[in-house]
């Protein structure tokens, strides 16, 4: 309901030593549902009470429907921005029932109580917390408070909902569940959300778009296909999940797609990042999933030849580690009937589709 | 299904003006510097100008130099380093024996270390001396009349003073030694034993080891407490000829005042306590160590056999000496007609009826003291709060400034306050000397420290991502201190004001040099009849003081825990 255009953030923590953001700049389009993604310590609660204004930047603004709301030279106070926000911990109030969480901001508003008691009875419907609104949070699950939380902030009707890794202290199952609640109550209210996480497969299964973020530095904003497949540079590569570097040179430039020869295996008709001169030395990215594993001397020629080095299985899937060209060691995901043995000789076949060349020496 | 509602308030781009939390801060703020950093600072200036010579260490000089002030230092400091000692070795075996052994009736120990220190060192010095003054003391005389005078004692002696005064100290060694061997986690003494170390060993090199820097904490804070005693040591001391800085500055007000001197003597001892206390946080900043232990499983119990009795037996006489004795004697004294007559025909009431109803101070000496302990444990409360949240939840510059500045007054014995407000006040065009008024700014700025601590055990208790999420639903900083902080830290400032309310409520060091005929609290009206001789009205309004505040602390346990309960 709210576009939020953060232009050349900047925060920096112990006295300007540490900087926990630097030049973040991103724009969120109203109605989206924007992941912040990043290993622990890059930054993303920051940049998130950063927009909620708990923070003062030391640079940059952040614009909310065009209304500059934080600047070096002040911010709107959290209590006037009309946003949302869930916390890491819930912060469910210990000492008020879930219906008196739940009101809290109603009553801020000073609405009426009979219209207070339908928004909140509505509310605990939609987050199916209904019969428990005399509890106190102390006799309720961590799964069920944290849906408190939510209700708490989804009653006041935000433009724009925050929330700090929401999800991170539920069981795996609950998890599952309160994803696909979160994401149908985002399509159902149109709200913006801003949703950190550091776990990548949340980000992907719930986000319209994901930011990720290391060492206070945006690395990459786009779609979560775009993310995963389409890696603007190595930390957004290797953390988006396992990823095998795969070391070649430039033999072709210019067509409509490049050609990178692999070190002792096929040349494989890529993109060619712009600027990159026939000979030079790149490494390719290519995830294990997208690697083929055959018998040695199989596929056609376009193949790389490898010998199995390690064998786990893991249910739905095989992985392999092998050894390829100079020993190297690639991460291979295989169906798992796709069966061979440590030691055999094994022949290795790529997606051209799926690979993303880097630089050798550049990030 | 939900409909969206465009805020209206997000085009207010800046904070700007002035919200309420600022002048609720600028006033929390003003106050502390009022009733603590400005006295200080006229206390050190009145301490080098003298009023012919301006700037001047003249009075330090005199200080340092005549016997009569010199012997003031000494005299306080053997008092607090016998005091250190005996509180050490009759804290730590109760602490010991309550948290490590199967010794029983321990509900006894803690009960006897919880009277010991609630009640007033002044009273327990009336008592003594009720028992063993020199000549009339009535265990002396028992003594003499039985033919055992080489059994009699002299309270009026350093010994006389250490022992009065041990029995209101030792509690401190007590406290924290308790609850540093309850909090050294079990594991590191099971990993002890299990290479091989008995129970006694691993007492001694790994348990005592961890619990020394409390101890040692607990020592030094009883030290400290010791030498600011100012009852004590007037009533056991001066007959004794032994005056204590407390004491000396005391004379130094007799007329004509002198100010100069007694500011240069309060900063002497200010000084000793400074340093004290900084050894103290030291040690107990080395504590730390031992409650990082893990999940805290409970330490076994030694087995201490037979012995067990003995620990016991050592129980029974630090009650019998630090409560039964006194108050037994109070109360005797209290209920007879006159001391050396003992028969039911002497029994009688009059001596309250006298302090209550014939002695026209004592009620409004009561009315005083309940009025300055309520108020003063409010504001003090009041005051930390606000400091304790300054600090733990803005990013206010200088706020590590009021963080120490609200700890000064622990470092001011009672007196030297005293001394501090009357030079500031009697610099300004405020005529508070004398008043009610001054008592009160003595009592809060004393307790600030204790309002302080416990607004801040309690605040840390409160994550500040509760309050920042009523922040974002729109609350305003009022609304959300009023819904969810102070709900929430209500039991831990409600107990923080009981801890300034009963010391508070039997002041003594700060009120005597403050006080006026229509500002007299009960302590000072004790002391007052204690100096005119009557030993057994003032008996009795010893027993209507420990009633005063048995009740309170009563009524105010009462109070706290119902609203703690019925509001959630
Ligand atoms: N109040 C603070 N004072 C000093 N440094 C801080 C403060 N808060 C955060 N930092 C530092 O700033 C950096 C970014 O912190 P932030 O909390 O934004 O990380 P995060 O991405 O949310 O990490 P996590 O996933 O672990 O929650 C970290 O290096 C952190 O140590
Ligand atoms: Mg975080």
């Amino acid at each position: 309901m709210a576009r939020i255009q953060i232009d050349n953030l900047s925060k920096h923590y112990a006295g300007g030593q540490l900087a926990a953001v630097q030049t973040f700049s991103l724009d969120i389009a109203d109605n989206r549902f924007v992941t912040l993604l990043g290993p622990s310590g890059c930054g993303k609660t920051t940049t998130l009470r950063l927009i909620a204004g708990y923070l003062k930047p030391d640079t940059g603004t952040i614009q909310v429907d065009g209304t500059v709301v934080s600047s070096p030279e002040g911010v709107t106070p959290p209590d006037k921005r009309g946003m949302g926000m869930v916390f890491q911990n819930y912060a469910v109030w210990p000492h008020k029932t879930v219906f008196e969480n739940v009101s809290f901001g109603l009553m801020i508003r000073r609405l009426g109580s009979a219209e207070i008691r339908t928004k909140v009875m509505a509310m605990l419907d939609l987050v199916g917390l209904q019969g428990y609104e005399d509890r106190l949070p102390s006799q309720l699950s961590g799964g069920q408070q944290q849906r408190v939380a939510l209700a708490r902030s989804l009653v006041v009707e935000p433009g724009i909902l925050l929330l700090d890794e929401p999800l991170s202290n539920l069981d795996a199952k609950l998890r599952e569940r309160m994803r696909s609640e979160l994401k149908q109550i985002q399509r159902r209210t149109g709200i913006t959300f801003v949703y950190v996480t550091h776990d990548q497969s949340e980000a992907l299964a719930l986000s319209d778009e994901i930011a990720v973020m290391h060492l206070g530095v945006l690395q990459q904003y786009g779609s979560p296909r775009d993310i995963y497949s389409r890696p603007a540079n190595r930390v957004v590569a290797d953390f988006m999940g396992q990823v095998n570097f795969v070391p070649g040179r430039v033999v072709g430039t210019g067509e409509a797609r490049g050609r990178v020869a692999l070190d002792g295996g096929p040349q494989l008709p890529v993109d060619v990042p712009a600027g990159m001169a026939h000979g030079d030395a790149v490494d390719v990215a290519i995830r294990p999933e997208n690697i083929r594993l055959g018998a040695a001397g199989s596929g056609n020629g376009a193949s790389m030849p490898a010998r199995v080095a390690e064998l786990t299985f893991l249910g739905n899937m095989n992985e392999y580690v092998v050894a390829g060209a100079n020993e190297a060691r690639l991460r291979v995901q295989t169906h798992p009937t796709v069966l061979f043995g440590v030691g055999d000789s094994v022949a290795l076949e790529f997606d051209p589709r799926q690979c993303t060349v880097f630089g050798r020496q550049a990030g | 299904m939900v409909t969206i509602a465009a805020p209206a308030t997000l085009a207010r781009p800046k904070t700007g003006g002035i919200r309420l939390e600022h002048i609720v801060m600028g006033g929390a703020i003003a106050s502390l510097i009022v009733l603590v950093v400005l006295p200080l600072a006229s206390l050190i200036l009145g301490s080098v100008s003298s009023e012919d010579e301006g700037f001047s260490v003249g009075n330090f000089v005199r200080a340092m130099e005549r016997p009569l002030y010199y012997r003031a230092l000494i005299n306080s400091l053997v008092l607090g380093a016998w005091t250190g000692l005996f509180s050490l070795l009759i804290g730590l075996p109760l602490a010991w024996a309550v948290s490590r052994t199967n010794t029983p009736f321990k509900g006894f120990i803690r009960l006897t270390a919880s009277l010991s220190y609630l009640t007033p060192p002044f009273l327990t010095a009336i008592a003594f001396v009720n028992l063993f003054g020199p000549n009339a003391g009535l265990i002396n005389a028992a003594l003499r009349s039985a033919g055992l005078d080489f059994l009699t004692f002299n309270i009026f002696s350093m010994a006389g003073l250490v022992v009065v005064t041990v029995l209101h100290t030792f509690p401190f060694v007590y406290l924290l030694a308790t609850s540093a061997l309850e909090s050294v986690d079990a594991s590191y003494e099971e990993s002890a034993q299990i290479l091989g170390a008995g129970k006694w060993r691993t007492a001694l090199q790994i348990t005592a080891p961890l619990v020394a820097p409390a101890v040692l904490s607990g020592t030094l804070l009883a030290f400290v407490n010791a030498i600011a005693l100012f009852g004590s040591q007037a009533i056991v001391g001066i007959p004794g000829r032994i005056y204590t800085l407390p004491t000396r500055i005391y004379a130094l007000f007799d007329y004509p005042p002198q100010y100069g001197l007694a500011s240069a003597l309060s900063l002497i001892f200010v000084a000793i306590t400074v340093i004290a206390l900084f050894l103290q946080r030291g040690y107990l900043a080395r504590r730390s160590y031992v409650t990082l232990g893990g999940k805290g499983s409970r330490p076994q119990l030694i087995d201490l056999g037979p012995f067990r009795w003995v620990m016991f037996g050592f129980t029974v006489v630090v009650f019998l000496v630090a409560i039964a004795a006194p108050y037994a004697s109070l109360i005797g004294v209290s209920f007879i007609k006159s001391v050396g007559l003992w028969s039911w025909e002497n029994v009688t009431l009059q001596h309250y009826r006298f302090v209550l109803f014939q002695y026209d101070v004592t009620q409004r000496a009561i009315g005083n003291s309940l009025l300055l302990a309520a108020l003063a444990a409010s504001l003090a409360v009041l005051i930390g709060a606000i400091i304790g949240w300054i600090d733990l939840r803005t990013q206010l510059t200088g706020r590590r400034f009021l963080d120490y500045a609200s700890l000064i007054p622990l470092g001011l014995p009672g007196i030297v306050m005293a001394v501090a407000l009357i030079q500031f006040w009697l610099a300004t065009p405020f005529a508070l000397y004398g008043t009610i008024a001054i008592l009160l700014l003595a009592y809060t700025g004393r307790y600030i420290p204790l309002g302080v601590r416990a607004a801040n055990a309690s605040l840390r208790q409160v994550d500040s991502s509760l309050e920042e999420s009523a922040h974002i639903l729109g609350a305003s900083w009022l609304q959300t201190m009023r819904h969810i902080t102070l709900p929430l830290i209500r039991p831990g400032l409600f107990a923080g004001w009981l801890l300034v309310f009963v010391p508070a409520i039997q002041e003594l060091s700060a009120s005597i040099l403050l006080f006026s005929s229509s500002s007299i609290t009960v302590a000072v009206a004790i002391f007052n009849l204690y100096e005119t001789g009557y030993i057994e009205p003032v008996s009795a309004l010893a027993n209507i003081n420990m009633i005063i505040i048995g009740v309170a602390i009563l009524i105010a346990n009462r109070l706290g825990g119902q609203r703690a309960t019925t509001s959630d």
